[in-house]
């Protein structure tokens, strides 16, 4: 089985899988866990999307 | 039950003996989100073990290859041994998987490139959650 995945599509994955793990061990209570998990997330997607734009404007 | 095996005396500055923790992290090694089963933290260790093993296996699935250590120039050093530690640090998935077989000679694709860094993060969360096991067996973290 060979799962083709694009950029995008495996780059999303990565960041789900670690955020759930920073959010996990970066906080002490369970809402702190959730909100800075998804804060982990949002980083991620932001990154993602601002270095996206950034090679794409870079190899114009 | 899991503050009867803390000791809130580490907090206190000595180091913790190898007996408070050397079993919780070295489970939590072998089996990603075992330490926290050992504390029975059901919960966080299923979380764990759900994002570790999820990206091994997603690693796999893209046909990631494994780190084998090997000399060369120091560069290769360092990325061979590094990312064969990171490989190791998976624990029982690594052991798994090259014992069945599992053996990924170099395919030009980025998927495959995406897959290999995932088999080594796999590995590097796994520490992350090493590191969280032993600061919950000292005491460090409620």
């Amino acid at each position: 089985m060979f799962l083709k995945l694009s950029h995008l599509e495996a780059a999303l994955l990565f960041a789900v899988f670690t955020s759930i793990v920073m959010g996990i061990v970066g906080r002490d209570t369970d809402k702190e866990r959730l909100r800075y998990g998804l804060y982990c997330f949002g980083c991620f997607v932001a990154a993602i999307f601002g270095l996206s734009w950034l090679m794409y404007l870079g190899h114009r | 039950m899991a503050k009867s095996k803390t000791t809130p005396d580490s907090k206190k500055g000595g180091v913790p003996s190898p007996d408070q923790w050397f079993v919780p992290v070295f489970l939590a090694w072998l089996v990603p989100g075992g330490g926290h089963f050992y504390f029975k933290r059901w919960n966080h260790g299923g979380l764990l073990l759900f994002s570790v093993a999820g990206m091994f296996l997603f690693g796999l699935m893209m046909r990631g290859r494994m780190f084998e250590p090997s000399d060369g120039s120091l560069f290769d050093v360092i990325v061979t041994y590094g990312g064969f530690l990171g490989d190791l640090a998976s624990g029982l998935l690594y052991f798994l998987a090259t014992w069945l077989g599992y053996e990924q000679p170099y395919l030009a694709s980025q998927v495959a490139d995406y897959g290999t860094k995932f088999l080594v993060c796999a590995g590097l969360l796994n520490v992350l959650g090493m590191v969280d096991a032993y600061e919950i067996a000292v005491g460090e973290k409620p």
